[in-house]
């Protein structure tokens, strides 16, 4: 089994580089990417397996990259995250192929389950 | 002539409502962002202080505990701007599909300071099952709000709580209120504003009661 490659995508960059040095600390190797069109450059470039992808960002929206991820690689399992309390982003984009849905702020020990329930898709589907 | 004035004037409130809500949902949104980023750094310094050895830091426990406070209270903020979401989203829709037991625990959370600076706890028991009805939820916030607005000023201390039962095609909703005198009991049953909101909120199936307890 491969290692596992993460990639988080968050327009608000407090929240996304504490959040990957978080996992760093529990030996996760992580990217990050602040808008829609970074996150797809390193999609191509370094094929991570589980995306934690925010819904709501300038530029191209979380629906949109998700999208495009799919196309590039549909094994790779996305994450959507929100602010809003409404699920309906989430059934959106489970319908658009994503893998799970988390509201913001999140806890570290549920997110770490889900990225390893992504992982666990990902390879399987492989 | 007049009905078109009507017409025009509910829809000019409509669009103040929807501009309030549109706003306030906006900022609730960046308020989470903002708690988010809150927790994650207070995350990441527990995560230092708990790698570090127990000598690298004089005091590692109280600031662990220190921690754990600052979690708690950014719990306390994320359920006080969720419910505060919700709420600026009541005018998306002039009439909406509502679950009343989840529009009472809502809004319990956010008028539980109007109790709490009467020295009143509220709280709620409510029906498991959802009862959904068609409303406009504004207005039924709003009716529901003057109710428990109306027992709280006339009453100090104690707790107050919010009883919804189904009965039959109907809700009931009892407002119950421990330390309830009769005195107190008589002078809200007979504000006019309080049997104006029993009629209407009974037009839409549900029943206003109020009381010491639930019988």
């Amino acid at each position: 089994m491969d290692e596992l490659k993460i990639l988080l995508v968050d327009d608000e960059q407090e929240f996304v580089t504490t959040l990957a040095e978080r996992l760093e600390i529990r030996n996760m190797n992580v990217s990050v990417a602040m808008d829609g069109e970074t996150a797809l450059r390193i999609v191509q470039k370094e094929l991570p397996q589980v995306i934690v992808l925010d819904v709501l960002m300038p530029g191209l929206n979380g629906l949109d990259v998700l999208e495009r991820i799919k196309s590039i690689d549909s094994k790779i399992q996305v994450i959507l995250l929100s602010g809003h309390g409404s699920t309906k982003d989430g059934i959106t984009g489970l319908k658009l192929g994503a893998f799970d849905f988390l509201i913001k702020p999140i806890d570290i020990d549920e997110l770490i389950i889900k990225l390893n329930e992504g992982w666990k898709k990902y390879c399987e589907s492989k | 002539m007049k009905d078109g004035k009507n017409i025009v004037k509910a829809n000019n409130n409509q669009n103040a409502l929807a501009f309030f809500g549109k706003i306030t949902a906006s900022m609730t949104h960046e308020i989470k962002n903002v708690l988010a980023i809150i927790q994650e750094s207070s995350g990441l310094m527990e995560d230092i202080l708990t790698m570090s050895d127990n000598t690298d830091l004089k005091n590692k426990e109280r600031f662990i505990a220190t921690l754990d406070r600052i979690q708690a209270q950014i719990q306390r903020g994320i359920n006080i701007t969720s419910n505060l979401n919700r709420f600026a989203h009541s005018p998306d829709n002039v009439q909406e599909r509502i679950d009343i037991n989840d529009l009472i625990q809502q809004l319990s959370i956010l008028v539980s300071r109007f109790a709490h600076l009467k020295k009143v706890e509220l709280i709620t028991e409510l029906d498991n099952s959802p009862f959904i009805i068609q409303a406009n939820s504004v207005q039924l916030q709003m009716l529901i709000f003057n109710a428990i607005e109306i027992v709280l000023k006339h009453i100090e201390n104690g707790t107050l709580k919010l009883i919804s039962i189904h009965a039959n095609e109907q809700l009931k909703l009892h407002i119950c209120y421990d330390l309830m005198t009769d005195d107190q009991f008589n002078c809200i049953s007979a504000c006019e504003e309080w049997s104006l909101i029993q009629k209407r909120l009974l037009e839409i199936g549900i029943q206003l009661l109020i009381g010491s307890d639930q019988t």
